[in-house]
Order: C-alpha cells, then sequence, then structure tokens
C-alpha cells in the first residue's frame, strides 16, 4: 500500500485530493461492475425464449423459462441434487479438515507440520479435471482399488458413476479450501487457553467442545461458506466421476448454452443457481454470522 | 437544326463511346470475374480432434493447401462450444473465428435456420454429388452434407456367443445390468427406442411414449452414459459389453486392437450425416476461399482419403469402401442398405431435441 501510495503520489501530487481514494477504489468497482454488467446480460438472456424454427430469442419478456425450470421434474430434481450435495460435502469437509487442521498447527514435530503441508498443497497444484481423472483410474472397474480387492478374491465393483462418488470426489477438491481457511483461526487460538480450561478440570473432550470449537466457530462458517458455494456450483466432478447421471446445475446450464443453444433457458438456471447461493449464503449469514469472511467486521 | 445537329452529333459520340467502353468491358468481364481473389495467408477450419483431423488433414486440408498454397489451421474447439461464438460474430457483424465450420448437421440446421450460414448451392463438385449431400429441412444448401455415420449398437462378441444382438431388447437381459452404455442425452438412441418399444417412426416428434417406455426399462440396466472417447475407454477397460454409438468409435476400438464388433438391430439405427458451412461475415476473398476449400472437399480424391480415414460413407458416387468395410452394415451405399436406417429431418430434430434430452436424462438420473 506505502508503495503503491508512493507511485500514485509522484503521477498525482497531494494524493490526488478529493478524488484520490476513489481513484484508489476504481480496480475492485471495474470488477464488480463487470460482474454486475454480466449478471443483467444474464438476467436479460434469461427473461427472452427461444423460438426453435428461426433459432432467434424473443423480443419480449417473459417469466417462461423460470416457469419451465420451476416445474419440469428433471431440473427440479437436478437443484434438489445440487442442494443435497453442496450441504452433504460441506459438512463432511469440515469434519475432516477440523481434525486435520488442529494437528497442523498444534503439532511440535516439525516434520509432520511440513508433511501435512505438502500433503495439502500437492493435490491442490493438480487441477479440478485431473483430479477427477485419478480418481478413475484408482477406482475404476479395472483400477488399483479393484485390483486390490481382486487379490483377497473379491469380484470388481463399480465405485464410480454414481452420487457417492461424486460427493466423494468434491470432498477430495474441496478439502485444501477447507483447512486453509481453517488454519488462521486455529493459529489465533492460545494454546494457553487449552491448558487453562484442563487446569480447571475439563477433560480434552470437553475442551475441545466448549472452547475450542466455539473459538473456531468464524474459521468454520468461513470454510462452510466457501465450501458450499463451490460445491453448489461445481461442474467437472459430477460430469466426470457421475458418469452423466448425476448432473448438478452447472451441468444442465452448460447443456442448455451448448447442447441445445437455448441460452434463455440456461441464463435462467443460472439466475436461479445464483439467487439459491445467495439464499443460502444468507441464511448462514443470519444464523450464525459471516466468521472469518466478515474479515474483522462484527458479526451480524 | 444547326443546334440539332450538334447535339445529335454529341449524342453520338457519346453512344458511340459508351458502346465502345461496354463492348471493351464486355471482353474483359470475363476474365475479371474469373480472376481469383487475393489469397488469405490461412483459413481456419473448425475440426474435431484426434483421428477426426487427422484425416480431414490428410484428405483435404494438405492437398488444397498444396493446391492453392494456403495454409489451413483447424480450430479444435468443441462444435457446440464454437456456435455462439460464431452467432454472436455474425450477429455483431464481426469477422466470425473460423472460415469453415466441421459440424454435424443437426447442429449447423440451427445455423441454418438463424440464417448465419453463407449460400453453397452453386459449389461446381456439388453437380457429381448424391442426395446424401443436400441437407434435409432447410431450403438450399446452407450446409452441405460430406458423408453420412450409423450410430451401431457395438458389442463385445465374447459377450454374446450366440451371436450378435438380434434386437435391443436383448441387452435387457440381467447379465448387462451395469455394462451397456448410451450418450448422455439419448442422441442417436431415441429412433430405435421409438421401435423397440412397440411405436412408430411417424410418431416422432408427437407420440414419443414408446421410446419413454423402452428407456424406462433400459434404465432399469443402471447403463452407464458417456460421450464419444467414453465408448471407447469402457469397451477398452472391459467396463461394458454393449453400446449405442457412432460406428466411428467402435472401428476406432477395433483398430486399437479392442474385441469389438457392430450390428444394426431389427428396430432400425439412426443415420445421420456431417457437413461443412461457411459462417457469413468473411471478407469477399475469405469466402472465395473458403468456398474452393468446400468444394475440394467434395471431389472424389479428397473423400477417398478423408473417409477412409473415418470409415464412412460419402457423398460421391463410385468410392471404394475401406478395407473391411465393404458390405458392411455401417458404411449403406446402396439404397437396399438404407432400408433399416431410420433418417430424420434435421429440422423436427433441433425443434424437439431440447424436450428429448430432457426427458432422456429425467428418466436416467431419475
Amino acid at each position: 500500500m506505502d508503495i503503491l501510495e508512493a507511485a500514485f503520489s509522484k503521477i498525482w501530487p497531494k494524493k490526488g485530493g478529493f478524488w484520490g481514494p476513489y481513484l484508489m477504489l476504481s480496480p475492485a468497482i471495474l470488477l464488480v461492475g463487470l460482474l454486475v454488467l454480466g449478471l443483467a446480460y444474464i438476467g436479460d438472456t434469461s427473461l427472452r425464449t427461444l423460438d426453435t424454427s428461426t433459432f432467434l430469442f424473443s423480443e419480449e419478456w417473459s417469466l417462461a423459462n423460470y416457469e419451465r425450470a420451476l416445474t419440469e421434474p428433471f431440473i427440479r430434481s437436478v437443484i434438489w441434487r445440487s442442494i443435497l450435495g453442496a450441504t452433504i460435502v460441506t459438512m463432511t469437509t469440515l469434519l475432516l479438515a477440523f481434525p486435520y487442521t488442529y494437528i497442523m498447527v498444534r503439532t511440535r514435530s516439525a516434520f509432520l507440520r511440513k508433511f501435512l503441508l505438502i500433503a495439502l498443497f500437492l493435490p491442490f497444484f493438480i487441477g479440478q479435471v485431473v483430479r477427477a481423472y485419478g480418481w478413475l483410474i484408482i477406482l475404476g472397474k479395472q483400477g488399483i482399488v479393484n485390483d486390490i480387492l481382486g487379490l483377497i478374491g473379491i469380484e470388481p465393483l463399480r465405485m464410480l458413476f454414481n452420487y457417492p462418488s461424486v460427493l466423494f470426489g468434491l470432498v477430495q477438491y474441496m478439502f485444501p479450501f477447507a483447512v486453509l481457511m481453517l488454519a488462521p483461526a486455529l493459529t489465533a487460538i492460545p494454546e494457553e487457553i487449552e491448558a487453562a480450561a484442563e487446569s480447571l478440570g475439563a477433560s480434552w473432550q470437553e475442551t475441545m467442545l466448549y472452547v475450542i470449537l466455539p473459538m473456531a466457530k468464524s474459521g468454520l462458517i468461513g470454510a462452510g461458506l466457501v465450501v458450499l458455494t463451490l460445491s453448489l456450483t461445481d461442474f467437472a466432478m459430477p460430469a466426470i466421476l457421475g458418469g452423466g447421471t448425476q448432473d448438478f446445475v452447472a451441468n444442465a446450464i452448460y447443456d442448455q448454452f451448448f447442447r441445445t443453444s437455448d441460452q434463455g433457458f440456461g441464463s435462467s438456471l443460472a439466475v436461479l443457481l445464483i439467487a439459491i447461493g445467495s439464499l443460502l449464503v444468507w441464511i448462514i449469514f443470519m444464523l450464525v454470522g459471516a466468521g472469518t469472511l466478515a474479515l474483522g467486521a462484527k458479526d451480524k | 437544326m444547326t443546334f440539332d445537329k450538334q447535339i445529335k452529333r454529341r449524342d453520338l459520340l457519346k453512344t458511340s463511346a459508351m458502346l465502345g467502353i461496354a463492348g471493351a468491358a464486355g471482353s474483359v468481364a470475363p476474365s475479371l470475374l474469373k480472376a481469383e481473389p487475393a489469397k488469405p495467408t490461412e483459413i481456419i477450419v473448425r475440426a474435431w480432434g484426434g483421428p477426426w483431423v487427422e484425416a480431414l488433414k490428410a484428405g483435404v486440408s494438405d492437398p488444397f493447401t498444396t493446391k492453392t498454397g494456403i495454409k489451413v489451421r483447424h480450430d479444435l474447439t468443441e462444435d457446440n462450444e464454437i456456435q455462439p461464438k460464431v452467432w454472436a460474430a455474425v450477429a455483431q457483424k464481426r469477422t466470425p473465428p473460423i472460415h469453415i465450420n466441421w459440424d454435424t448437421t443437426t447442429n449447423a440446421t440451427k445455423s441454418a435456420l438463424r440464417g448465419v450460414c453463407e449460400d453453397l448451392s452453386d459449389l461446381p463438385n456439388l453437380k457429381g454429388t448424391t442426395d446424401l449431400a443436400k441437407p434435409v429441412g432447410v431450403d438450399g444448401y446452407p450446409i452441405v452434407n460430406t458423408y453420412g455415420y450409423v450410430y451401431v449398437l457395438a458389442y463385445r462378441p465374447s459377450a454374446f456367443p450366440s451371436g450378435p444382438p438380434a434386437s435391443y431388447h436383448d441387452l435387457l437381459d440381467p447379465k448387462f445390468k451395469g455394462r451397456l452404455a448410451f450418450y448422455n442425452d439419448g442422441i442417436g438412441f431415441h429412433f430405435p427406442a421409438q421401435v423397440a418399444g412397440g411405436g412408430k417412426l411417424d410418431g416422432i416428434p408427437n407420440n414419443m411414449q414408446p421410446c419413454w417406455d423402452f428407456v424406462s426399462k433400459i434404465k432399469t440396466q443402471e447403463p452407464l452414459l458417456g460421450e464419444d472417447p467414453d465408448f471407447v475407454t469402457w469397451f477398452q477397460n472391459g467396463e461394458i459389453d454393449a453400446a449405442c454409438t457412432i460406428s466411428t468409435n467402435a472401428l476406432g476400438a477395433k483398430r486399437n486392437g479392442v474385441d469389438i464388433a457392430w450390428t444394426i438391430p431389427k428396430e432400425g439405427a439412426k443415420f445421420d450425416t456431417d457437413g461443412l458451412w461457411i459462417p457469413k461475415g468473411h471478407s469477399e476473398g475469405d469466402l472465395y476461399w473458403s468456398r474452393e476449400y468446400i468444394n475440394h472437399a467434395l471431389s472424389k480424391e479428397s473423400q477417398q482419403i478423408w473417409l477412409d480415414g473415418l470409415g464412412l460413407p460419402g457423398v460421391i458416387p463410385g468410392l471404394r469402401p475401406p478395407p473391411g468395410l465393404a458390405g458392411d452394415p455401417s458404411y449403406p451405399t446402396k439404397p437396399a442398405d438404407f432400408d433399416r436406417l431410420i433418417r430424420i429431418s434435421g429440422k423436427i430434430q433441433v425443434e424437439n431435441e431440447s424436450e428429448w434430452f430432457s426427458k432422456f436424462k429425467a428418466i436416467m438420473q431419475g
């Protein structure tokens, strides 16, 4: 920031006067402005229906696409599957990420800490699609897991192309995000507090339940929000690990945009997805606050 | 009088001059019209990757470059992903990102209905093509079909020891549970399923219930659903015993050493075409050479090499079938070969496919 201000004062002496702060905000305004512009375009398209005799969109606005989205059984099942999946993935990821993060920040072994960090970051650098294909190799009919099962006489199992395999892939993908969001929150809890609780007679479980978890609440909420929204909008895992049988809303949007060329209907699904995601986040904000995403502002 | 004479003299001079210019222009005009516009440094052809683009390169693009000196760049963006970019470019009067789209006829029909395709009806080589080159359901030639293909029933011979499956009903045997595969939107399967479900083809698109009834039966077999590359992988990995897929995929798997064969069951098989088209918005020169490229693709020599690579029947009479495909049900050439093939107008398909895809997915993901 100092460097930025110094550079700015060279270009515009007196710190830019009245417009200085606004100028500093301009990148953010530009970014949000572009986002709003894109959303406005999607909103406009969502209100136009496709004429399949000319493949042109209607001049007039109507709610036909939304009506179709909310009444078509397939779309309703896709929306429900996405919400349920995102919820399960969020819960599971937090359950797994919390002990991992706790051990990572509390361990006195530098080797273990480094190992956990490397184990966390290594898959983080590999793209989602590559990771999904990796699971195809590991869990496929002729994959490593079935090879091992074959050694003890178990017939090859189908572990892919179902709902659990999509959720499994999502949990594995979201895990590093959750740990990275939780780590600052757990690091900020002084070890002395745990020692104090134990010296006052609390068992390890009681310390965890009544001291650490409440103090880590902001981190858990922040991590949960990130994992929830990313899972809800995911495309690759349902597409690759679902084997075409476990579409999420993003897959349905893709189909409408690129398979049937109905960008109007696809846009209406995109708006619905944004609305559902925003509603879920708003409910969480109202119930438990924004956690670390509040960036130091008072919750609620 | 003198004045009149002067006028007349002037008129005469003017008329003579104009006639002279017109005469000179008339003698020059044909050569001017025939003159080739300036050549672009390259033309961009959208294509499918892997063996598809290799076949196009060997049969059409490389010979075209040799003949004209124009480089051909292949853009491997998926056909359905390039479509909105092309449509947006034409709508905004920008130069489209590609010169030629190698596209499924169904997908291209949407572009034709939208009015973004250049007219190709006066290509010289069209005169030597079969009826297959003409797209069904649109006026003229906004698209030129270049070959046909069949959605065959591909199967692993070892899984059918008593012979190839005669009907899609054979796939309902419990031993095939979890060992069948279809496209994830059901493409290629809707029409035979209509027959297998007890319906008639003239029930398409208004009465497709028999199709959905049969799809529901197939759903109980828990089939895998995927795209072209998935079928080859699944056959290679021994994950499936049968699949409704484009014959090219089955042929590709066979050429890679997979134990695979294919048949057309008694319900029939969907027959469709791919084609080439030019989006509107190119300069006169680029348009001229793009048309030349498509015209070149319709020559017998190009078709022979291109389609040998794909193992598909072309639109020029007298092409030599690739080794092993003469008389094959996936390589129809004679009218009798088409008896069990189902060809539905592209217009009907594009007007209804959204509903068909949704219905198929609703059943399969229900």
